[in-house]
């Protein structure tokens, strides 16, 4: 018999242009806590979809006890015993607890659903892990932490042995994170084998026996979490290499151009607070950059800023004017640009000529409307007036259509638009996300531009290089508050990870 | 007429309107909990009613009486079965945008209900002898109050209804399969993540609403008409109507199925009921409420609808 | 660069799209002959195709019928534009129709062109009463618009019979009385133009009216503010709110006009002069349903509604012709219904087609780094 009930050997797994999972090879040990750690893009979900079948890896084999198996789909994986709770639960919101975790391994008496049984085994179960459940309250009604132990309460009932978290602490409470922990342990203690996805250094060091850890699709390391320190994890996750350079002066710091007092933002599905009390200013001709992991209310706290989502409490002062209940478009005509997370999802109306799109938030100025019709030729010759002096590459200059340029001409499209309307707030989420090496040092080039052009930049980034490379200021953002307000010159990318990861925190000031 | 007769005459009138709503919304029921949209039910309903018509015309020389109904019934099952099959082929298949996959459905059927009326009759009334009237059911009917309220001057489509309300009932929420359908209309990435075939149940969902739709249909026909005119009276849209008045759920369907009907009894009775005739309210008012008060139902209930979350999103296997 | 191959192709490929269902539709119509009498099929089947323009009668007839149904053709897809179905357009179209022949019938101190053209305004505005119901409880409530316009079509029936009965009833006919002959629309001479022997058509300036009409929503879509946020709220309501568009107004407002378009085109059918009031049904309009396949086949451009909303009507026609050779009229709705069914299709495999072909382009234009989230 193998010392490990699952051995995933040199996995390699591609997308067009990219490869997610580069020889990467990860062996769980029975009754073990076993985390996988990376940024975001390094590769976990991949890595755990292949398990879970519902990738094929290019390479590489996947070994149960020793035995080599094939897993076409997560039917294979639930015979082989591999059970996973998502990160989105799959769970029906209007089942109960108990009908949730029977669905699809039903017992029946003469075609009726046998019920009894069903509830003593999950009470039992429920019993032996200290699994907390309410077997008849409906899912809409019971909280984050309940339906996450009626996920696992799932694979128990199926009698799965290897469980995949995925990310489960992400929607939960500091207690309920504790609660979960134990759990863990508990089932680890019964042994059940756990595959733990995180990149919470405190969680690792608590739960975890040992941890592989992954970088840009890459295998770094699997070790022992015991024999580690969390500085030491922190630097295999982030590595120690700065790769991109950005030729920039010292800033030059003016007037306050944004801020923002106690700002907070309530999910209205799990009612946590996604943005907790966030102050914040940005001044003329700095580059802020909110750093943190992703999913840690960077985008809630961007969206409020922008108008996107209304605040739940707090302030937004735009160059003095308090515009916390403004519209988006009063925001954008008074000195807000918004370079946005998702460009197919907000940035662009794909199926608008890219001209349209360089004038989304200004077709109705007079420079391109009179009396309600659109001025084809001014809009058109400022399009190529933009595509000239922003390079934006495209089959038929202004007239094609948004959805058939590459993701970075896209992105250089918003980026032109936003900086041409020449405001003095320019916020930027993720500007580089999924562009090449040339597109990224271009939008750079812009954005350090713009500051020394006296604007304000508050600039949200996942990548720890272009935080580095790129801010005068570095704030932390981590479970939706603002954890440090670190000086680049003065921190390092290791220190940065700390506090991403929530191990660390000082008050921003 | 006394207060007791008008009552007695009301509920009996009254069935004969609710019972088919109550069908053909409980085939919607089947087929919405499972995520499809059914704004087909008109269409099925008359290609329900046509087949089932049709089979009576034919054969009312040599067979009559309840087992006449009960094959005619059996044939318009069958009948929408096959055009539901329609339906569930572009909803689910090509994940088509389902409100047009019905709308075709809706257009098609009195046109081809008429079409072949006309073909094989040479007229497109299809007239039938009505012998399923059943002017008292033995011993029940002779009940006090209840017997003249439920058994008399009826159908025996009424108790057919009425036990395919608790089958439904049963069905949808005692049974595997209930339990499986419901997933599927609510969460069909929950439901395949544990190994349930999302398009079979589908399928399965608009099939049923076929068959139920099709039996709908005849029920309808036969208390209210002596032929069939390729229409059905817009009463698929009204079955839609119930469908979400009672808020997807058996039991509300049936009290919405009973409000409606009687809505109806009353705009094709009120001049025989002196009190509502003295009142001068005119029927189109009647004719309209069910459709108003489902419209005001769905305003109040938009923030906590019980419509299948599912429901209308064609569902990709690709896109877990 | 190939892009440009591609968008061309996609054009073709919709317009393509359409013409397959059209073509699968008059497959089945002349698989139906076939079954109901080889021997005059091809007959049959000549006369559809024909028919519509077998003489300068038909030719009118075409116009005639198409004026509804180009106005209800805009109806729905004006607010397929900004991403809604209108499937209310036959309560619309009701309403409007009524309307018409309100003003038309009581309204008899206006002067002739004056008074058509208040009948006209006021079934436009009805039709636009009717779309702003739907439209307020999507913006407000949130509520599938399918579901309040079905719901509406039949409000629409009663409503229109209860003031029928109450306003303008012609209790002999059952049906409501004939506008006034100062409301009807001017012939323009179409009846002279368009006549077979001695019977003229039933073509009038309701076609101009609706062409213009056609031309005036390509405009407004195309040209003007208004349609360029109504469009990007249909094409990407995620974009159009961060743009800082509202998105509730829009909604609002489209079904406003496409209610009004429907309204309008009940009006023009009652305002035609041929001779009949409104009849008492329960039955929601069918002009109003047919005008989805006519949105349809025309992808929702207002300038090939007009070209397929007379297809439709030339249809019509060829299967009323059809009628002389033996065969019911009830062939021609098949048709539509398996040209509307298949043009469900088309709409899948066109997004295939412009996926596989995206697909094909992003993953070559990912050797730049990919990871592009598309």
């Amino acid at each position: 018999m193998s010392e490990y009930i699952i051995e995933m050997n040199h996995i390699t797994k591609e997308f067009p242009g990219i490869i997610a999972n580069d020889d990467i090879t990860l062996q769980l040990k029975k009754g073990e806590i076993h985390a996988l750690l990376g940024e975001n893009g390094a590769g976990k979900s991949t890595l755990m979809s292949v398990l879970f079948g519902l990738y094929q890896p290019e390479k590489g084999v996947i070994k149960k006890n020793g035995e080599e198996v094939k897993i076409k789909d997560p039917n294979d994986a639930n015979a082989l015993g591999i059970g996973m709770v998502h990160q989105h639960f799959k769970l029906v919101h209007n089942f109960t607890v108990l009908q949730n975790i029977i669905l699809g391994v039903e017992t029946t008496r003469g075609g009726f659903l046998k019920m009894d049984d069903a509830r003593r085994k999950v009470m039992e179960l429920s019993q032996q892990y200290g699994l907390r459940v309410d077997p008849d309250a409906l899912i809409e009604n019971i909280t984050v932490g309940m339906q996450q132990r009626v996920e696992i309460l799932k694979m128990l009932y199926r009698n799965n042995e290897i469980l995949i978290f995925d990310e489960p602490t992400a929607v939960l409470t500091p207690q309920e994170i504790d609660e979960l922990i134990k759990i863990m342990k508990g089932l680890a203690a019964e042994g059940k084998s756990i595959l733990f996805i995180t990149h919470k250094l405190n969680e690792i060091k608590e739960a975890a026996d040992r941890v592989t850890v992954l970088r840009k699709g890459k295998y770094i390391g699997t070790v022992d979490v015991a024999g580690v320190t969390k500085e030491q994890m922190s630097e295999m996750m982030v590595g120690r290499k700065v790769e991109l350079n950005v030729e920039k002066g010292p800033a030059s710091p003016g007037d306050v151009v944004l801020e923002t007092q106690g700002l907070t933002v309530i999910n209205k599905d799990h009612g946590k607070k996604v943005v907790n009390g966030v102050s914040l200013q940005v001044r003329k001709g700095e580059i802020v950059c909110v750093a943190g992991i992703d999913g840690n209310g960077q985008s809630e706290l961007v969206q409020a800023i922008t108008g996107l989502i209304k605040a739940d409490a707090g302030t937004i002062r735009l160059q003095g004017e308090d515009v916390s209940h403004t519209s988006i478009r009063h925001r954008n005509t008074h000195g807000m640009g918004h370079i946005p997370e998702d460009r197919h999802k907000h940035g662009l109306v794909l199926d608008y000529p890219l001209a349209y799109n360089l004038v989304l938030q200004s077709y109705f100025e007079p420079a391109f409307c009179r009396g309600g019709f659109l001025q084809y030729n001014s809009i058109y010759q400022y399009a190529e007036k933009l595509i000239g002096q922003y390079d934006i590459r495209s089959g038929q200059g202004a007239k094609t259509a948004a959805r058939s340029m590459s993701g970075g001409n896209q992105q250089k499209a918003i980026v032109a638009r936003e900086i041409d309307r020449n405001p003095e707030l320019l916020i930027a989420v993720q500007p580089t996300r999924g562009l090449d090496v040339g597109a990224i040092e271009y939008i750079h080039r812009q954005i350090v531009a713009e500051r020394d052009r006296g604007k304000g930049i508050l600039l949200v980034s996942l990548e720890l290089d272009e935080v580095m490379n790129l801010s005068d200021r570095i704030l932390v953002i981590y479970e939706g508050e603002l954890v440090a307000d670190l000086n680049p010159n003065e921190t390092t990318v290791q220190e940065l990870g700390l506090y991403m990861a929530g191990s660390k925190r000082k008050e921003a000031v | 007429m006394s207060g007791l007769q008008l009552l007695y005459f009301l509920v009996q009138q009254m069935m004969y309107f609710s019972i088919p709503l109550l069908v053909v919304a409980l085939g919607g029921l089947f087929c919405e909990r499972s995520g499809i949209v059914n704004v087909a039910l008109e269409g099925i309903m008359i290609i329900g009613a046509f087949s089932g018509v049709m089979f009576l015309h034919h054969t009312q020389d040599s067979l009559s009486g309840q087992l006449a109904l009960l094959i005619a019934l059996v044939i318009a099952a069958l009948a929408g079965m096959v055009i539901s099959l329609v339906h569930a082929y572009a909803s689910i298949n090509m994940k088509a945008d389902q409100v047009i996959s019905g709308t075709a459905i809706n257009i098609f059927a009195p046109a081809f209900a008429i079409f072949v009326a006309r073909m094989i009759n040479g007229v497109q009334q299809i007239p039938f002898q009505n012998t399923f009237f059943i002017t008292k059911v033995p011993l029940l009917g002779d009940l006090p109050f209840l017997g003249p309220l439920l058994f008399q001057n009826t159908y025996l489509t009424t108790y057919l209804g009425i036990a395919l309300l608790i089958l439904s009932t049963v069905v949808l929420y005692k049974t595997r399969f209930g339990l499986r359908l419901r997933a599927c209309g609510e969460h069909p990435q929950a439901a395949d993540s544990v190994g349930v075939n999302v398009y079979k149940m589908r399928y399965a969902g608009t099939v049923i609403s076929g068959a139920l739709g099709g039996i709908g249909g005849l029920i309808f026909v036969i208390p209210t008409s002596t032929n069939f005119n390729g229409t059905v009276s817009g009463y698929g849209f009204l079955a839609l109507a119930v469908l979400i008045f009672g808020q997807w759920k058996p039991g509300r369907i049936f009290f919405a199925a009973l409000f409606f009907g009687f809505m109806k009894t009353v705009t094709a009775t009120y001049s025989v009921i002196p009190t509502l005739k003295d009142m001068g309210i005119p029927s189109d008012i009647y004719k309209m409420i069910p459709y108003i008060a489902t419209l005001i139902v769905l305003a109040f209930t938009s923030k906590s609808s019980a419509a299948p979350r599912a429901e209308g999103i064609p569902y990709d296997k690709g896109q877990r | 660069m190939k892009n440009n191959s591609l968008l061309a192709r996609d054009g073709v490929q919709k317009a393509l799209a359409s013409v397959i269902a059209i073509f699968i539709g008059m497959l089945v119509g002349f698989a139906i002959l076939l079954i109901s009498n080889p021997a005059r099929a091809v007959e049959g089947f000549i006369e559809i195709v024909i028919g519509g323009v077998s003489s300068r009668k038909n030719i009118g007839q075409v116009l005639f019928y198409a004026t509804p149904l180009i106005m209800t053709g805009l109806s729905v897809g004006f607010a397929k534009k900004t991403g809604l179905f209108n499937i209310g357009a036959p309560g619309q179209y009701m309403v409007g129709a009524f309307a018409a022949v309100l003003v038309g019938v009581k309204c008899t101190f206006l002067p002739p062109i004056l008074h058509c053209l208040v009948a006209l305004i006021a079934a436009g505005l009805a039709g636009a009463v009717w779309g702003v119901v739907p439209g307020a409880l999507k913006a407000c409530f949130g509520i599938n618009e399918v579901i309040s316009c079905i719901m509406m079509n039949y409000i629409g029936a009663s409503t229109s019979n209860l003031l029928i009965r109450r306003m303008i009833f012609d209790k002999a006919r059952n049906q409501s009385l004939r506008p006034a002959d100062s409301a009807v629309l001017p012939k323009l001479g179409f009846d002279k133009l368009f006549v077979d022997g001695a019977t003229p058509s039933s073509a009038n300036a309701g076609i101009l009216v609706a062409v213009l009409l056609g031309v005036l929503t390509w405009v407004l879509l195309e040209k003007t503010q208004f349609g360029f946020e109504l469009k990007a709220c249909g094409f990407n309501r995620d974009a159009a709110k961060y743009a800082g568009i509202s998105e509730k107004r829009s909604i609002v407002l489209a079904m406003v006009i496409a209610g009004a378009l429907a309204g309008i085109g009940g009006g023009l059918m009652l305002l035609a002069g041929a001779g009949t009031g409104i009849a008492i049904t329960d039955t929601p309009a069918a002009e109003g349903f047919n005008g989805i396949p006519v949105a349809l086949l025309g992808m929702s451009n207002p300038i090939a509604i007009i070209f397929t909303g007379i297809f439709m009507a030339y249809l019509t026609v060829g299967g009323l012709s059809m009628q002389s050779v033996g065969f019911v009229p009830q062939i021609i709705d098949i048709i539509s219904a398996v040209i509307i069914y298949f043009a469900a299709f088309v709409l899948f495999f066109s997004q295939l087609m412009s996926k596989l072909a995206k697909h094909k382009e992003t993953s070559g234009a990912k050797t730049e780094k990919g990871g592009d989230g598309q």
